[in-house]
C-alpha cells in the first residue's frame, strides 16, 4: 500500500512534533514540524549535528517514540495508527538497539525471525543465508556478549534485515566502527539501493553523505532547513563542501531566527 | 507477528526465561538457593539455637544469699538451690563434672544485713566490697517465724538484673528450685502441727494433651511454612524483576525489543509472566526442600516433646492454585517497581524496601488471634499466608480460600495492568533516568 502522494513514497512526515518534558528545563521540542519524503531505492542522508533531532525523529518513524504532533507513514502506513505493520516494513538500527547478551547470534535471528511470522523452514534457510552473507559462520553459535563490535555489528544489520523490508533506518551506522567495520557498513548501504530499499540514515559525517546519499537533508535545531541532491544544496548556498553548505545554512537559519533577513 | 496475542506473550516469556536461566544470578537464586541454601540456612538457625540454649544451660550462675543470721541459710535450701546431696555431692550420681546443668553457687553475705545491703551486693562493684565476686542474683531469705524481727509476709526478696543473661538465668534457676524447699518446709510444718499435708492442697491438676502428634507437628509447621511461601516467592522474583527491566535498559536493549512487531503490552505481560515462572519454581523447589527436610531440621527442636512432623503433602498440593495467584501479584508489583530503574543497581535499590510490603504482612501470620475468615480473606500478602496455615492445620474453610482465591485475582489482574502501563510508558522506557515515585500517578494517568 503507498501514499496517495505516489506510488515510490517510501517514508513521509508531514508536521512532525517531539516534545519532552524536562523536569529541570521544563518543555524541550526536540523536533519542530519537520517533513520528509523519502522514495523506495533511494539513499536519504538526515545531517546535522549533535542534538538537532535526527535520532529523535528516526525513533518517531521507527515507533518507538509517539509524535507529539503532526503524521508519518511508512510505506503508507501510519505510524500511530498501525505502528505493528509499520515495524514489519522497516529495519532498525541505532547506538540503542543492542544485542541480546546471552543469546547467540543465530538464536537472536531465529527469535526475530519467529517474531515476523517466517515459518520455520524458511527461517531456517534466511538464517543460514544471512549468516554466509555477513560471514558470521565463526561466531553464529557464540554468545552475543563475546562479539567484538564488528562482530555485533554484523549481526544487528542481520537482525534489521532478516525479514526483508522495503524501508531500513539506520541512525549513525558507522559511530564506534573501525575503518574496516564503517567500510562494510557503507558497503551494505550501498548495496541496499541496488535492493530497491528505501535507507534513510543519520549521520555528522560529512563525507558519507556525500559518498552515499541521493539526497541529503540538513536538521538543525529540530527543523529542515534544506532539502536536496548534494549538486542542488551546493548551488542553493553557492558553496562547494558539503561543511561550507552546513555552515551556510545553519548560519542562514539562525540569522533569520533573529530577524535578520535571509541571504 | 502471525498468531494470537498470547502467542506473542508466550515466545517472550520463552526467549527471557531461556536467557535468564544462563545467567548465574538467576540460576543462582532460582534453583539453587531454594534447593540448597534456605533448608542450609534453616538448620544453621536452629543449630545456632541449640548452641546458645545449650550454653545457657551449661553456664554456672552465683547467687548471694542474704540473711539476717547466717543459721537462716538452711541447709535443705541450701541443696535444693544447688541440687546437692547431704554429703555435698551432686544429687544424681550419674552426673559428671563436665555434664553439670543449671548449677548454682552460693555465696553467703556473712554479716546482718538488710535489703539494702542485698541490692548494694547485685550492684556494687566486687572490688569495693568484702566479697570476692559479684553474684549474678541475690536472695534475701525473710526472718524465720517466731522471731521479734520476723517478715509477718515471709517473703523472700530476689534481685536481679534483667538486662543481664547470666542474671536472668540465675533468676528463673532459683524460681524453678525454690518450690521444693517451700513444699518441703509446708510439709514439716503440717506435719508439726498434726495435720496431714496433703489437706493443704485442696486441688490439684493433671493435664492431658488429646491432640495427635501429627496434629502437634502440623501446628509448628503452620507457624513457619507460610511465612516462608511468601518471602520465597518474593525472593525468587526479586532478581529476574530487575534483570528483564532495568537489567535490560542497562544492557541497551530495551529499544531492540520495542522493535518487535507485537504489541507492547504483549512484550511486558511475557516479561511478568517470565519472572512469575521463576518466582513459582523458586517457591515450589524451596517448599519441597524444606518439606522433605522439616522432620530433620526440626527433630532437634523437638526433642523429648510427643510430636511428629510429617511432609505436609496435601496442604503444599492445596496452596499451589493460591500460590500461583499470589505469584502474579507479587510478580507484577515487582516488575512494575523495578522498571522505574535506569539500572541493574538502581533497580535492586527501589526493590529493597519493596519487599517489606509482602514481608510485613507475611510476619503478622505469627501473631496470635489471626485467622482466615471474611474479612481477612480480602488483604493480600496476608491473605495467602493464613490460607495456607489453614491448610496445613486442616481447616476445611473452603468460603474463604475460595474468596482468597477471588481477591488474589483481582489484586494480580490490577497489578499486572498497572505494571503494564507504567513499562509501556515512553518516559519509563527510553528516559534514561530513574522515575522517582512521587511521578507514578502522572504516569499512570490516561
Amino acid at each position: 500500500m503507498s501514499s496517495q502522494d505516489g506510488d515510490a513514497l517510501a517514508i513521509q512526515a508531514r508536521g512532525l512534533r517531539k516534545t519532552f518534558h524536562d523536569p529541570q528545563r521544563g518543555e524541550v521540542e526536540a523536533v519542530r514540524g519537520l517533513d520528509l519524503e523519502c522514495r523506495h531505492g533511494e539513499i536519504y542522508g538526515l545531517l546535522g549535528p549533535n542534538g538537532a533531532g535526527k535520532t529523535t525523529t528516526l525513533r518517531m518513524l521507527a515507533t518507538i517514540l509517539a509524535p507529539t504532533a503532526g503524521s508519518a507513514s511508512i510505506d503508507g502506513v501510519d505510524v500511530a495508527a498501525d505502528p505493528l505493520e509499520v515495524r514489519r516494513r522497516i529495519g532498525f538500527l541505532s547506538g540503542s538497539t543492542g544485542l541480546y547478551a546471552r543469546m547467540t547470534a543465530r538464536e537472536t535471528l531465529r527469535y526475530f525471525g519467529r517474531m515476523h511470522g517466517i515459518a520455520k523452514g524458511p527461517l531456517e534457510a534466511r538464517v543460514d543465508e544471512l549468516i554466509e552473507a555477513f560471514d558470521m559462520g565463526s561466531f553464529a553459535e557464540g554468545r552475543c556478549e563475546a562479539l567484538s563490535t564488528g562482530q555485533k555489528q554484523r549481526v544487528s544489520i542481520a537482525r534489521a534485515v532478516l525479514h526483508d523490508p522495503p524501508v531500513l533506518i539506520l541512525d549513525e551506522p558507522t559511530t564506534g566502527l573501525d575503518i574496516l567495520a564503517s567500510s562494510a557498513m557503507i558497503d551494505f548501504i550501498e548495496s541496499r539501493r541496488s535492493a530497491g530499499t528505501c535507507v534513510l540514515f543519520s549521520t555528522h559525517i560529512l563525507s558519507e553523505a556525500e559518498r552515499l546519499c541521493d539526497r541529503i537533508g540538513v536538521i538543525y535545531d529540530g527543523r529542515m532547513l534544506a532539502v536536496g541532491s548534494l549538486k542542488e544544496l551546493q548551488s542553493q548556498t553557492g558553496e562547494e563542501w558539503l561543511e561550507d553548505v552546513f555552515k551556510a545554512l545553519v548560519r542562514d537559519a539562525d540569522g533569520a531566527a533573529l530577524g535578520d533577513p535571509v541571504q | 507477528m502471525a498468531g494470537s496475542h498470547f502467542t506473542a506473550v508466550w515466545e517472550v516469556a520463552c526467549k527471557e526465561l531461556r536467557t535468564g536461566f544462563r545467567d548465574r544470578q538467576t540460576t543462582l537464586y532460582a534453583l539453587v538457593l531454594p534447593l540448597c541454601m534456605y533448608p542450609v540456612l534453616f538448620w544453621l538457625m536452629i543449630q545456632g539455637f541449640l548452641v546458645v540454649q545449650g550454653k545457657k544451660e551449661h553456664t554456672d550462675v552465683t547467687v548471694g544469699v542474704v540473711a539476717q543470721a547466717l543459721e537462716h541459710v538452711t541447709p535443705d535450701l541450701e541443696q535444693t538451690l544447688t541440687q546437692q546431696s547431704e554429703d555435698g555431692s551432686e544429687a544424681s550420681d550419674a552426673v559428671e563434672e563436665d555434664d553439670r546443668i543449671n548449677v548454682v553457687e552460693l555465696q553467703k553475705l556473712g554479716q546482718a544485713a538488710d535489703l539494702a545491703a542485698a541490692r548494694a551486693w547485685l550492684t556494687d562493684d566486687p572490688a569495693q566490697g568484702e566479697q570476692a565476686v559479684r553474684p549474678d542474683a541475690v536472695l534475701f531469705l525473710p526472718t524465720p517465724s517466731g522471731s521479734e524481727e520476723s517478715d509477718p509476709t515471709n517473703r523472700a526478696q530476689l534481685f536481679y538484673d534483667s538486662t543481664r543473661s547470666r542474671s536472668d538465668t540465675a533468676r528463673k534457676r532459683i524460681e524453678a528450685r525454690l518450690p521444693e524447699v517451700i513444699d518441703a518446709r509446708r510439709e514439716a510444718r503440717a506435719v508439726a502441727r498434726g495435720f496431714d499435708p496433703a489437706e493443704l492442697t485442696p486441688l490439684s491438676v493433671e493435664r492431658h494433651d488429646i491432640a495427635p502428634v501429627e496434629d502437634k507437628g502440623a501446628l509448628i509447621l503452620s507457624l513457619m511454612l507460610p511465612m516462608l511461601l511468601v518471602m520465597m516467592t518474593v525472593m525468587g522474583a526479586f532478581f529476574p524483576a530487575v534483570d528483564l527491566t532495568a537489567g535490560e535498559k542497562e544492557r541497551k536493549t530495551a529499544e531492540t525489543t520495542l522493535l518487535l512487531p507485537i504489541p507492547r503490552t504483549a512484550i511486558h505481560q511475557g516479561k511478568i509472566l517470565a519472572v512469575s515462572t521463576t518466582a513459582v519454581l523458586a517457591t515450589v523447589l524451596n517448599l519441597i526442600a524444606l518439606g522433605l527436610s522439616a522432620e530433620h531440621l526440626l527433630a532437634s527442636l523437638t526433642r523429648g516433646m510427643d510430636v511428629r512432623i510429617d511432609l505436609p503433602v496435601a496442604a503444599l498440593l492445596s496452596i499451589v492454585p493460591l500460590a500461583a495467584l499470589y505469584t502474579f501479584f507479587v510478580s507484577a508489583v515487582l516488575t512494575g517497581i523495578a522498571g522505574l530503574a535506569a539500572s541493574f543497581k538502581e533497580g535492586q535499590a527501589l526493590l529493597g524496601p519493596a519487599q517489606m510490603i509482602f514481608i510485613f504482612p507475611a510476619m503478622a501470620v505469627a501473631l496470635p488471634g489471626l485467622e482466615l475468615n471474611l474479612a481477612t480473606a480480602w488483604i493480600p500478602v496476608l491473605n495467602v499466608a493464613l490460607a495456607f496455615r489453614a491448610m496445613l492445620l486442616g481447616q476445611g474453610l473452603y468460603l474463604e480460600y475460595l474468596l482468597t482465591a477471588v481477591a488474589l485475582s483481582l489484586y494480580a489482574a490490577l497489578a499486572i495492568r498497572i505494571a503494564v502501563r507504567l513499562l509501556a510508558h515512553e518516559t519509563v522506557l527510553l528516559s534514561g533516568k530513574t522515575i522517582p515515585f512521587k511521578r507514578l500517578i502522572s504516569l499512570l494517568r490516561p
